[in-house]
């Protein structure tokens, strides 16, 4: 069974960025965010693309300077008074029909040099020295800033009005928590793919916080289940021949019940 | 307009013509209050009178339609990061989500860190203020195992780290039972005497005696002062309404 060092860093990597993530948005109740970030990321991406064909430049970059703002307008709206369900909807209404509208222009209308489908079901198999400098990149920011400002989450997360007269501005950590989110999402959608995006951003805190003693535990733990089923999700994938996102995915799928199973 | 000035201490709250509503429907309309520490006032009154939102006004997580807040001297009206150097607040039980891993010693040891106290003075500061509310044996434990009693010792505890010259206390003694409540009494009558306590409760019994001031409170202020002067029948039907009430049968507590 042949493994290249490239799968296993991009894998790896981005169970790390997610992970470190996780205990965030399930601290902070960010789970409606987690659920609409890969729609708006697939509408970034698509537009990158279509932005890059015709006034050049990297559809990453474009990709992520699109869809900071549309993430920013959604904590924007709920800051307003929007409820959580009735902003997100209208948020994924938005990306949807126009990532969809997005990615059939650019599919009949361009040439393609990258297949589309590959955001779409996530390929880390296909990731060259590129990909797996951006995942390095993106995941040692993400994990520092992760680390650096997670007592402050949790604490907003447990008790917003207090944590502000604790010197906490918590309406900025949501931006914060937002673009950092957005950030991943957006570059790391090739190789996690947009269908188990949200799953990987999701279960690793989940399963965490079932078994955790404590804070520190809770975000620890997030980042080791996640590695371990990166990492057992690459291997099955290789070795049985199935998509890794998916194999990815049913392995963190399968410490959930595990650690329900537990109690 | 109401005012009403009581001098007793070096800390202060100071409230000028504060106004605020939700949609139309005012909790406090021009009030006025000063209040000076350090000592334990008791903001009585029943549910839905808007005592907790009157505190958050206090504490500047809401801001006033009209109307200043001053703590000891300083405006902070809307300002909840400058009204935190100045006090602390033990929220109600209910508003502290309890389904996250997090052990009560954390608890207080992540407020710490984000008012930017270093170890190995947090270490000391936890230490000291579980002792202080005898939650050291429940503090390693997670918060969503512990009891109302336990959490609200640990909320306190929270609260007393930070070293604020004012802590507002929201129904302390909700959802703890009998026994928790004496002991958390007990604890608060201690803090009165270094500390401007403000706690709301719609159930007296508990701080009437321990208190030097009682603030009736329903939808402003309905009467402020000692606990003989302002606990009379006329005063809490104000507050409370007409009819007979439970809480006028606890006016021997008094004599």
């Amino acid at each position: 069974m042949y493994v290249d060092p490239r799968w296993v860093i991009v894998v790896v990597g981005s169970a790390a960025t997610f992970s470190s993530l996780s205990p965030l948005v399930h601290a902070r109740r960010f789970n409606f965010f987690a659920a609409s970030l890969p729609h708006s990321a697939l509408f970034s991406v698509a537009l990158g693309y279509l932005l890059s064909a015709t006034l050049g430049g990297h559809p990453t970059a474009w990709a992520v300077v699109l869809s900071i703002p549309l993430s920013c307008l959604l904590v924007f709206f709920i800051h307003r008074g929007a409820s959580e369900d009735n902003a997100t909807s209208a948020f994924v209404a938005f990306t949807v029909s126009g990532s969809v509208a997005t990615v059939y222009y650019v599919l009949t209308k361009f040439p393609v040099r990258v297949n589309l489908w590959s955001y779409i079901l996530g390929d880390p198999l296909l990731a060259g020295w590129e990909d797996v400098w951006t995942v390095v990149a993106v995941g040692a920011a993400m994990v520092t800033v992760s680390a650096f400002t997670y007592y402050k989450h949790v604490l907003i997360g447990l008790d917003r009005e207090f944590s502000t007269l604790s010197g906490i501005r918590a309406s900025l950590h949501d931006y914060v928590l937002a673009i950092l989110l957005t950030l991943s999402s957006v570059s790391l959608l090739r190789v996690v793919g947009f269908a188990i995006e949200h799953i990987v951003i999701l279960l690793p805190a989940a399963v965490a916080a079932r078994v955790a003693r404590g804070a520190r535990e809770f975000y620890i733990l997030s980042i080791l289940s996640a590695l371990a089923a990166s990492s057992a999700g690459l291997l099955l994938s290789v070795q049985l021949n199935v998509a890794p996102a998916a194999a990815f995915g049913f392995a963190l799928l399968a410490l959930y019940i595990a650690s329900l199973l537990r109690g | 307009m109401l005012t009403h000035v009581v001098h007793s201490g070096e800390v202060s709250i100071k409230v000028m013509d504060l106004t605020f509503a939700y949609n139309g429907d005012y909790i406090v309309a021009g009030e006025n209050l000063e209040l000076k520490g350090p000592g334990l006032v008791t903001l009585l009154g029943p549910n839905g009178a808007g005592k907790t939102t009157f505190f958050k006004l206090l504490l500047g997580v809401l801001k006033p339609m009209r109307g200043r807040v001053y703590l000891n001297g300083e405006d902070v009206t809307g300002n909840p990061l400058k009204a935190g150097v100045h006090a602390s607040l033990v929220p109600q039980l209910a508003s502290v989500r309890r389904d996250l891993p997090v052990t009560g010693y954390e608890l207080i040891e992540m407020a710490l860190r984000s008012r930017g106290v270093r170890n190995p003075e947090r270490r000391e500061r936890v230490k000291s203020a579980l002792s202080l509310v005898g939650a050291a044996d429940s503090a390693g434990r997670k918060i969503s195992s512990m009891s109302g009693g336990q959490l609200q010792r640990i909320l306190i505890a929270r609260a007393i780290a930070a070293e604020t010259p004012i802590l507002v206390m929201d129904e302390p003694f909700s959802g703890v039972d009998p026994r928790g409540r004496e002991a958390i009494a007990k604890v608060i009558e201690e803090l009165g005497a270094n500390k401007l306590v403000i706690v709301s409760t719609h159930d007296p019994i508990l701080t009437l005696n321990k208190s030097k001031l009682v603030v009736v409170f329903n939808r402003g202020v309905k009467g402020v002062g000692t606990p003989d002067e302002v606990y009379r029948l006329d005063l809490l039907r104000a507050a409370y309404g007409p009819g007979v009430l439970s809480i006028e049968k606890c006016l021997h507590v008094l004599s």
